[in-house]
């Protein structure tokens, strides 16, 4: 195997981008249009929401100075091509969302208190929101996608989106459009599926009446489902119609060491650019994982939690610097593929809002305060380093706020927020024609 | 002690509702809400206005509970829940603060007993009219499991739906479980996937392998250029390293079908001075988190081979391997080269593999479903003689087949009614051209995502027979009721105090009774987090997969002993024996217990183990990887074991942070925090069982000096210089809230049993909860009290308590 961590942006990072484009010989001009007739403004903009749930070591990651001119962090300094094309912003966090683990749970979603466990209700997440807005225009509104465990997205009901673990399974679902009998078994499937919801539909009526209030919440969210996958379910049938984006890649290889972040994050990262190149979704999230085996990555020994469980330690410091220099490379790559890829013009990076943070601030000690935020292309005045105190900070929904009006989504609040997060402005001669 | 033993301790725990009942001389409510409205704001709210407001109001105000605008209204199950708080708190005398100006005693009793006596009313007529538990889904276990036996199939379905949410502990909680389009989808495909392998589309049976693998011929053996093993002249194949990349596939076995093989492995220890060597079988390409991916461990013994037999459910392209325990790493054992290596291995002479093992064909799951209905081929493209059921009158086999499948489905009786909207799609589905098969597959499906089958459902007050039996099934056996329960439940005697002893008796001898002992015990003492952290490589050289299944086991095996022998709960928190394997003997430095096979094993009297809060797996889970915080063990044993859980930290307080490099320990760090007035309040509960627990690391080994990485003595053991040094001296003592000191662990655990009623309680909150989905809350605490009074009479023992608690209006209303 060849080096899978290259210190310098891969030339073949860009060939491959290329590649693709060239690949691709009607998708600028073809495929997207139909769906930017509809959507707001007439640019297709698009989010990609990463979430890396073990922190991200505080020193090394926020600069020492704010403003304009701030001086790059160790990590940041991995980004310095891209330095235009990013904010940094430290201090955010959510307001009730205590130190655990479990606030991963709130981390697009804000919902007050997992960390509590009992009684806690999550509630609608970023992308899922905004996919009730632009709903249609896409093949899938939304692609949920984890390296391993929980995803980010989340129902108005609180309940869990599930996220697709598997890049091979993805890119088959976006780009391959199966065998005769496979095309057969999918039609018949939608088609029974109508079917049996129409008719489960039908049976509300019947069992609710005889239900106390709580027992009827719940058959209520039953039925709602019910009808939201239908509505699912006509969109899949229209768009199972129309010929799928053809991509000139041999289907991804998935990751078979479960220990390997860098390379599960890689592959993760090769495919949502090739889904919004194709602009199969607008949409994405994306868990990093966190694992408590010990990564492939020469000079780590040890796993990527006990490491984030550091105690001080200068040894295990170390390690996790040169774990997250990893993980800050492959993002870097990510954001060079996002930016040699030209729609109508522009680059797809100005295009794309890349949010990129961590549940916990400082794993160390669980704190979900001072969030390590980086936010990266979209159409905004980036080239700053926006510090905020994180003990009187604007909630982090003010970004969220921010980036939904950004989609074109007329929207004053989500969550927590009390506003758009002040200091980041749209910058006019991008994203916007 | 006497704050965990005063019982409004337990109360201002149980969940969010919490509710005073002893009314005592307080005026009955008025059915007047206006009155009630008028009564408050007279009398009742310039009160609150005067001690409690100041604190409590505003957008953020103290402990999360706003009164400047909290309405006198009970009927809001929310608003109530506050009220409860309320009262709780100033029974308890918690507020306000002791440090601000208190109103009369007189005045606390007429608020608390007004409150209290509107709450109840309130809460009495809403139990009436909705009952107890709020109305449960099947969680993805229970949804495995119910196909599993509803269809006769074995099927991994679960690892494909979202993980369900919890409430008080537990995942089968209904007011946690949350439905969506996108889990509805999934069941959709659930239910293909279990559709397919119960319906038999093949015109015969996959053909049967049988055959024996040498082990010359597999990965890595055949491949690897290292020196680690060495064949004997009779075909055996020694393995002697245990280093995970010469784990030995059978990997000429990779079958197209998945289905149940038998494996037969020969082994035999060599070079192993007389004693057996322990060797583990886990299933290729799963993950070994927890005990799953694992077939097994064994011990072979020296000589000739012995047989070992295995027969297991296998995946399409999925095979074993195989790999000693404990033996050499394969960088030392390749410089002596493996002709030359003196030292133990694993002999394996060869594996015979026979499959996929089927009764007949169709297969049994086939024929329960479509009886003798006609196959005929209907060929596709890449299965030219696929076969399909077929029907002369598809209407009449259509109602025979769904009226006996909805009543499995259902697991109820079931009329026309209950049936018609299924006969529907096969009508419709006819009429549209289908044939019988597929019209018949979007029907039965139409039944798997149909709410009668993915919710359990129970109507206000006394449980019906049937839904009595999927209360008791999906308690024991986390799985639908067998025919038996169906029976006693058609026949209506189920309900009979002799009838449901009889039943509890036989369900918990049933194998089935193991998913009991897993799903409880590994959310109760919280096993199933048992791979949330890895300890450190540096720290904690010792740990090994063995010691972490061997961790689960004995917890699991411990349960079932004092549920098995009707023990002393009790015997949770000190016990004179425990289960035991020679791995965690050897982790416990106790003598005499060798292999993988686990026995009960008496414990020494110096072990300082017995009980679960010793237990290796439970102190494994309550610490991270690299460093155990008081804190967090303090507040478990608070949950876990006395039922008396810490309120949430305040917002605005950071965690501790750890520190391992050897020159503060966490009791220093924690020191300074309790000295701050507004922590201590709650850290002198939390913190001292916390304390006592210091005397085991992250991976639960006994401890008298920290293990550091910066400043520290150097470690020698087995003259074998460890990666970690010698840091201070563990301190386990503490003093309860009551102000009764303990030295270590062992008086800890004495002080704990001086209050069994609070341990009965606590546990038999948790079983409550886990039997019914719903924990018992304030309104209850009679009903619990008696539960409580009546195992008192029989020892507190384990089995009694079960007993009790099927008995009891919790399990028998809703």
């Amino acid at each position: 195997m060849t080096n899978p961590f290259p210190a310098r942006v891969p030339r073949r990072t860009f060939l491959r981008a290329a590649g693709v484009a060239l690949a691709l010989p009607l998708l600028d001009a073809l495929a997207p249009r139909r769906a930017r007739a509809a959507s707001a403004g007439g640019v297709p903009r698009r989010m990609v929401c990463i979430n890396t749930p073990l922190g991200v070591y505080p020193p090394h990651f926020f600069p020492g100075t704010a403003g304009r001119d701030y001086e790059l962090s160790p990590y940041l300094e991995v980004l310095k091509d891209f330095r235009d094309d990013f904010t940094v912003i430290s201090g955010l966090s959510h307001p009730d969302v205590g130190p655990s683990h479990d606030s991963n749970q709130s981390f697009l979603t804000a919902a007050p208190h997992p960390e509590r466990r009992a009684g806690f209700k999550n509630s609608i997440s970023l992308d899922q929101f905004a996919a009730e807005h632009i709903f249609g225009q896409t093949r899938f509104a939304t692609l949920p996608l984890t390296c391993e465990g929980l995803s980010l997205s989340w129902t108005r009901s609180g309940a869990p989106v599930p996220a697709d673990s598997w890049p091979s399974n993805v890119f088959a679902r976006l780009f391959l459009d199966g065998r005769p009998d496979e095309v057969r078994a999918q039609a018949r499937r939608l088609a029974d599926g109508k079917s049996i919801l129409d008719m489960i539909r039908g049976q509300a009526e019947r069992l609710e009446p005889s239900l106390g209030a709580a027992d009827r919440e719940k058959l209520d969210e039953y039925f709602t489902s019910v009808r939201e996958l239908e509505q699912r379910l006509a969109q899949a049938d229209a768009w199972s119609k129309k010929p799928r984006p053809r991509v000139d890649r041999t289907p991804p290889v998935n990751v078979q060491n479960s220990a390997d972040l860098i390379g599960k994050t890689r592959l993760w990262f090769d495919l949502i650019h090739l889904a919004l190149q194709t602009d199969s979704t607008r949409l994405i999230t994306l868990q990093l994982l966190g694992t408590s085996s010990v990564p492939p990555i020469p000079g780590v020994s040890q796993g990527h939690h006990d490491l984030s469980h550091h105690g001080q330690d200068p040894a295990k410091i170390g390690q996790l610097r040169i774990l997250e220099l990893e993980k800050m490379k492959s993002l870097r790559d990510f954001l060079a593929q996002l930016s040699a890829t030209r729609e109508d013009g522009e680059s797809l990076l100005d295009r794309t809002m890349v949010f990129f943070s961590s549940n916990l601030g400082d794993a160390s000690k669980h704190s979900a305060k001072n969030m390590p935020v980086l936010l990266a292309g979209g159409g905004f005045k980036h080239g700053q380093h926006l510090a905020f105190d994180e003990n009187d900070h604007p909630p982090l929904c003010n970004l969220f706020v921010s980036m939904l009006q950004r989609m074109g989504i007329e929207s004053d609040t989500f969550g927590s927020s009390t506003g758009t997060l002040r200091g980041l402005e749209a910058h006019p001669g991008r994203g916007s024609s | 002690m006497a704050g965990w033993r005063k019982r409004v301790g337990f109360w201002t725990s149980i969940g969010v509702m919490l509710l005073g009942c002893s009314a005592g001389a307080a005026p009955p409510p008025t059915a007047d809400a206006a009155a009630d409205v008028r009564q408050f704001d007279d009398q009742f709210r310039p009160l609150l206005a005067r001690y409690c407001v100041g604190c409590h109001r505003g957008d953020e105000p103290r402990g999360d509970l706003r009164l400047d605008n909290l309405a006198p209204d009970f009927a809001d199950a929310d608003v109530r829940g506050r009220w409860s708080a309320v009262v709780e708190r100033l029974r308890a005398g918690e507020m306000p603060p002791p440090e601000k100006p208190r109103p009369q005693a007189s005045e606390v009793e007429a608020l608390t007993d007004w409150l209290a006596a509107r709450v109840a009313a309130a809460d009495a007529s809403a139990r009436a009219a909705q009952g107890r538990v709020v109305l449960r889904r099947l969680n993805r276990v229970e949804y495995e499991n119910t196909l599993r036996d509803l269809l006769g199939i074995e099927v991994q379905l679960k690892d494909q739906l979202p993980a369900d949410g919890s409430a008080d502990g537990f995942d089968n909680a209904g007011a946690a479980h949350h439905t969506s389009s996108f889990l509805l989808e999934k069941y959709l495909e659930a239910a293909d996937a279990a559709l397919n392998m119960a319906i038999a589309n093949r015109p015969h049976a996959p053909p049967v392998i049988a055959k024996r693998y040498s082990m010359k011929d597999v990965h890595p053996v055949r491949s690897t250029t290292e020196s680690v093993y060495r064949f004997l002249d009779d075909g055996e194949v020694v393995c002697f390293c245990s280093s995970e990349w010469h784990n030995v596939w059978v990997s000429g076995f990779y079958p197209a079908d998945a289905g149940t093989y038998r494996f037969r492995i020969w082994a035999s220890g060599f070079q192993s001075a007389g004693r057996p060597v322990t060797f583990r079988v886990t299933e290729t390409g799963s993950r070994l988190t927890g005990t799953s991916g694992l077939v097994g461990y064994f011990d072979a013994p020296p000589g000739d081979p012995t047989v070992f037999e295995v027969v297991r459910h296998m995946e399409p392209r999925t095979t074993i391997s195989m790999l000693p325990y404990g033996l050499a790493g394969a960088n030392t054992v390749k410089q002596v080269g493996a002709e030359a290596w003196v030292g133990p291995g694993l002999a394996i002479r060869s594996v015979e593999v026979e499959g996929p093992l089927h009764d007949s064909w169709p297969p049994e799951s086939h024929r329960r479903l479509f009886g003798d209905l006609k196959q005929e081929t209907f060929g596709i493209e890449n299965a030219r003689d696929r076969v399909e059921v077929v029907s002369g009158q598809p209407l009449a086999d259509a109602e025979r087949i769904l009226r006996a499948f909805t009543r499995r489905a259902f697991r109820r009786t079931v009329t026309d009614d209950d049936i018609a909207p299924f006969m529907a799609v096969v009508r419709a589905g006819l009429e549209a051209g289908d044939r019988f098969e597929p019209a018949m597959r979007a029907a039965l499906k139409g039944v798997l995502i149909s709410p009668e089958f993915l919710f359990l459902r129970e109507r206000p007050g006394k449980l019906d027979d049937f839904a009595l039996a999927c209360r008791l099934s999906y308690f024991l056996w986390s799985t639908m009721p067998d025919e038996e329960l169906f029976t006693l439940a058609g026949q209506q005697t189920l309900g009979r105090p002799e009838v449901l002893r009889q039943q509890v008796e036989r369900m918990l001898a049933h194998p089935g009774a193991a998913a009991f002992t897993q799903n409880f015990v590994g959310q109760w003492l919280g096993l199933r987090e048992i791979d949330a952290t890895e300890p450190s490589h540096l720290l904690y050289p010792e740990f090994d997969h063995l010691l972490k299944v061997s961790m689960i086991r004995e917890a699991e095996l411990f349960f079932d002993e004092v549920l098995r022998r009707d023990l002393s709960l009790a015997s949770f928190v000190d016990c004179d024996f425990t289960m035991l394997n020679g791995r965690l003997a050897r982790h416990y430095g106790i003598p005499g217990v060798d292999g993988w096979e686990f026995q009960k094993a008496p414990l020494p009297p110096d072990s300082h183990r017995g009980g679960v809060l010793t237990m290796a797996g439970v102190l494994k889970v309550t610490a991270n990887g690299t460093t155990t915080s008081p804190v967090l063990r303090g507040a478990w044993v608070l949950d876990r074991i006395l039922g008396t859980p810490a309120p949430p930290p305040p917002d605005d307080v950071e965690a501790i942070d750890p520190d391992i490099r050897g020159g503060t320990t966490i009791r220093e760090q924690l020191d300074k925090h309790r000295s701050v007035e507004s922590c201590g309040v709650c850290h002198r509960k939390i913190d001292p069982p916390g304390f006592a627990l210091e005397s085991f690391d992250c991976i639960g080994g006994w401890r008298e000096n920290y293990r550091v990485t910066g400043n520290g003595e150097t470690v020698i053991v087995d003259g074998r210089r460890m990666p970690y040094l010698k840091g201070k001296t563990v301190d386990a003592s503490g003093v309860l809230a009551d102000g009764e000191r303990f030295e270590n662990i062992d008086q800890f655990k004495q002080l704990l049993l001086r209050d069994k009623p609070q341990l009965a309680r606590a546990l038999t909150a948790k079983l409550i909860a886990y039997a019914t989905g719903q924990a018992p809350q304030a309104t209850d605490r009679e009903a619990l009290e008696a539960i409580v009074a009546k195992i008192g009479t029989k020892d507190y023992g384990l089995r009694s308590l079960i007993h009790e608690i099927v008995q009891s209006e919790f399990f028998r209303n809703k």
